[in-house]
């Protein structure tokens, strides 16, 4: 592939390039995207939503050869806005929309042209979010876009003024923790505008004939034949995951390295000539531990886990989640959003939705996600329930695709939210109400309860006064973080303190993963001595990250 | 036409309270309740309604309701008609006890034309204001046809709506098929219950009792201007009192609180409130 360096018109096809440059850059980056935690909380997945937006966008062109730039981008914006996952995605999908807009038409564009769609882009970008945010990716956008406008008229070269433009993407990055004082408590720059510096980056890389590594599989594989998708390539199946500590010395890292790399897949071996942390997938677990004990050095720490039996696990928990699971009702149906079996059930057997997405936190489901659950029920009429601010949006999207249904969305920002809203559902599904006024009794009941979270922090920052170290317990509320510590239950306890749960009567706690009913009970036990005139309630929730989400009401 | 002399049987179901019994010289037939392998009468002395509330949440099996044999029914209603031209008998619905039959049985050495027997399809004072509105018809017109007209129209107009501290009562009792179904089996739930023509439903699945206590007001609400209301209440005199206050402007003068019978009382259960208000259309 040689690209003319001096180019001054962008085609169908050097856009495809573009794009496949973009998220190639991304694919390569985007855990560091993820590691910009704006707050401590495991929601480390920005880089994550945005690849796999970027992904589904270069799934539609993969197989296109098309030389209309405007068709091409066409075809980006409608997979981006399919695959867009998350907040920065949603946006990310927004941008390309609006720059595909501006290119209708066209069967290539100039630099000019470039700048009008930069323009358009940014517009779009900003019109979808309610109440736009600066310090995040639309800064970031709108920073680069104005140097784009502003140098069109001078510069012809598409690589100068993509120059240009990832130089002005990267300074506004920078002033994002003077924008957005979350991020500057934090110590970060903003993550989704992180992860659009990737794509301009991989762009300019490779109009400039930089190295850009593309992943083999970054074609995302269709979600209706995940099954298919799952299958190992290998004839053995996926066999071992086996990991272990060395202890020894003069030990040389390189060579162990290269051993253990030969003997497997996804070799992971650091450490130093004293101590030497070893992953790989093999087939035979017996092989690099035979090796490691053959060097004479101790080993420890030895974790082998059948990655086999744990896909055949995931598949038949996938597949009969997937069958089936929500409730059959007549009139509007509600589509939601949950982790955790204990949640799933408590949301399609005690409430009554109709399907449950799985998601949440950490996975925040696509607009394509919410379509692909409304074909699968038969009602016409239709409530999304996305249960977390960072899947409004999505939601939305996907009410607004909606060809054949007629779908509202009530925007629950939290489960116990969503679980306040199933509760007018049920008691207003019965009587001869419409759409319209079902979604207004949901919508209206969000408020009825305070939504108290707990998790465990990935980075020690200080938040507001509460200093906060890696791997303790946090508290927030509604969203907000209030408490802090390493004991579990004094953080619940301040917690609930701080949501002047005294003054209110019910207390429900679902205890997620990890957790058991027998913890919960004693979990209960201790804050019955602030709590006394509260009634509790336990519930297993099964949720991920969280130990605990408690509602009060 | 002339004018009738006429007087009412109910039962104990009703919850009338004493002093209006009294007053419209109602007869109360008691019906049984049996619990911890005894049958004990319903008559505010062999069995006093709070400490029958307290006593069973700790009872091992379901407390039942059973109808009064037919020579207590026919004693009363014999008496009834010995001072009267005309006797009305007012019953709990016959879907729910035998106390209809044995009234209707009770009944039966009384001359057709002298004796109407009227299925009330209510329960507690909801099938109380129909004898209590019958009585004061009857004293004001003398006519038969009248009073039993006035019985449908309050019939007609009145609600009964419970609010549950506990599905636990309902559970135990099996009666209300949808209280076994799914809703409520992994979260609690406070229901409100619409009683109407002998069939208990629910009306809404409420999280906290707080809420279902405003929900009660906002339902008691919808039927004003109001004529008459009762509240009722399970052992939670407070409790009540509390939802009259909340009430506010709507609460007709000489409303009534009452601890309900054990009838209605072992399904609700403990810390149970209701209202039973009649809407003033029941005069048009």
């Amino acid at each position: 592939m040689i690209i003319e360096v001096k180019k001054q018109i962008c085609d169908g096809h050097l856009y495809k390039w573009l794009i496949a440059a973009g998220l190639a850059w991304l694919e390569h980056n985007h855990e560091r995207v993820n590691q910009l935690n704006v707050f401590p909380v495991p929601d480390g997945d920005t880089g994550t939503n945005m690849l796999l937006t970027m992904k589904r966008a270069y799934e539609e062109i993969a197989n296109l050869n098309e030389p209309h730039v405007g068709i091409v981008s066409e075809a980006v914006a409608r997979g981006a806005l399919m695959g867009a996952r998350g907040n920065s995605g949603v946006i990310l999908s927004q941008l390309l929309r609006g720059f595909a807009q501006r290119l209708h038409g066209h069967e290539n564009f100039d630099a000019y042209l470039f700048s009008e769609a930069c323009k358009s882009a940014v517009d779009m970008a900003y019109k979808a979010v309610i109440t736009p945010v600066e310090g995040t990716i639309l800064t970031v956008a709108r920073l680069a876009k104005d140097t784009v406008v502003e140098k069109a008229t001078q510069e012809s070269s598409l690589l100068e003024l993509l120059t240009l433009m990832v130089n002005a993407a990267y300074d506004a990055l920078q002033k994002t923790p003077d924008l957005l004082p979350v991020l500057k408590k934090a110590g970060v720059v903003d993550s989704g505008g992180q992860g659009f510096v990737f794509i301009l980056e991989g762009m300019l890389r490779l109009l400039r004939g930089e190295v850009v590594t593309m992943a083999r599989d970054s074609v995302l594989a269709n979600g209706e034949h995940w099954q298919d998708a799952l299958v190992p390539e290998d004839e053995e199946g996926y066999g071992y995951d086996v990991q272990f500590l060395m202890y020894g010395k003069d030990m040389d890292v390189n060579v162990v390295r290269a051993t253990i790399d030969a003997m497997g897949w996804s070799t992971l071996v650091v450490g130093d000539d004293k101590l030497i942390k070893v992953h790989v997938h093999v087939h035979d677990p017996g092989k690099p531990i035979s090796y490691a004990i053959g060097l004479g050095v101790a080993i420890d720490d030895v974790v082998v886990e059948n990655m086999q039996m744990q896909y055949q696990g995931y598949v038949e928990e996938r597949i009969g989640r997937e069958a089936g699971t929500g409730a059959d009702v007549d009139g509007v149906a509600v589509v939601t959003v949950a982790s955790g079996d204990g949640m799933r059930k408590l949301f399609t057997q005690d409430l009554q939705a109709a399907h449950v997405v799985s998601g949440g936190q950490t996975m925040n489901p696509s607009a394509e996600d919410f379509l692909a659950a409304i074909d699968k029920i038969p009602n016409k009429e239709i409530i999304l329930l996305p249960n977390n601010k960072n899947i409004i949006m999505a939601a939305r999207q996907a009410a607004s695709l909606a060809r054949d249904n007629q779908v509202r969305v009530v925007p629950s920002r939290s489960i116990q939210q969503g679980i306040a809203a199933m509760f007018a559902y049920v008691n207003t599904r019965e009587t001869d109400v419409s759409l319209d006024e079902i979604t207004q009794a949901m919508t209206n009941a969000l408020n009825n309860v305070i939504s108290a979270d707990v998790t465990n922090a990935t980075r020690s920052v200080e938040f507001d006064g509460v200093a906060v170290e890696e791997g303790h317990f946090i508290g927030l509320l509604d969203g907000t973080l209030v408490a802090a510590g390493d004991e579990l239950f004094e953080v619940v306890g301040q917690l609930l303190r701080k949501a002047n749960a005294s003054e209110k009567e019910l207390i429900t706690l679902y205890y997620g993963a990890g957790q058991d009913e027998a913890q919960a009970r004693a979990l209960v036990d201790y804050l019955i001595h602030d709590f006394g005139s509260q009634e509790f309630e336990v519930v297993a929730g099964g949720q991920p990250l969280y130990p605990y989400i408690i509602s009060i009401e | 036409m002339t004018f009738k002399k006429i007087r009412f049987v109910t039962d104990s179901v009703a919850d009338i309270p004493a002093d209006l019994a009294e007053k419209w010289q109602i007869k109360i037939v008691p019906c049984y309740v049996n619990y911890d392998g005894e049958s004990h009468l319903d008559d505010g002395k062999d069995l006093v309604r709070g400490e029958f509330f307290r006593k069973l949440p700790s009872m091992r099996t379901m407390p039942t309701t059973a109808a009064p044999s037919v020579g207590i029914t026919e004693k009363a209603i014999t008496e009834a008609a010995q001072d009267a031209d005309h006797v009305v008998i007012v019953t709990t619905p016959a879907k729910l006890s035998g106390i209809y039959n044995a009234m209707r049985l009770g009944a039966s050495n009384i001359p057709p034309e002298k004796v109407s027997l009227v299925d009330s399809g209510m329960v507690t004072m909801a099938l109380g204001w129909q004898v209590i509105v019958g009585a004061e018809v009857a004293a004001e017109t003398g006519d038969v046809q009248k009073v039993l007209d006035a019985i449908q129209r309050v019939r007609d107009n009145e609600k009964l709506y419970a609010g549950l501290a506990t599905m636990e009562f309902l559970r135990r009792g099996g009666r209300v098929g949808w209280a076994a179904a799914s809703i409520g089996a992994l979260l609690q739930i406070k229901p409100i219950l619409n009683v109407k023509d002998g069939e208990v439903t629910p009306l809404a699945r409420i999280r906290t009792f707080g809420k279902a206590v405003e929900k009660l007001v906002e339902l008691t609400r919808e039927q004003a201007p109001l004529d008459r209301l009762a509240i009722i209440h399970a052992n939670n005199l407070s409790g009540a009192e509390d939802l009259k206050r909340q009430l506010g402007d709507v609460v007709p003068e000489n409303t009534i609180i009452i601890e309900v019978g054990p009838t209605l009382g072992v399904h609700i259960g403990p810390g149970a409130l209701g209202v039973i208000p009649v809407s003033k259309s029941w005069r048009q």
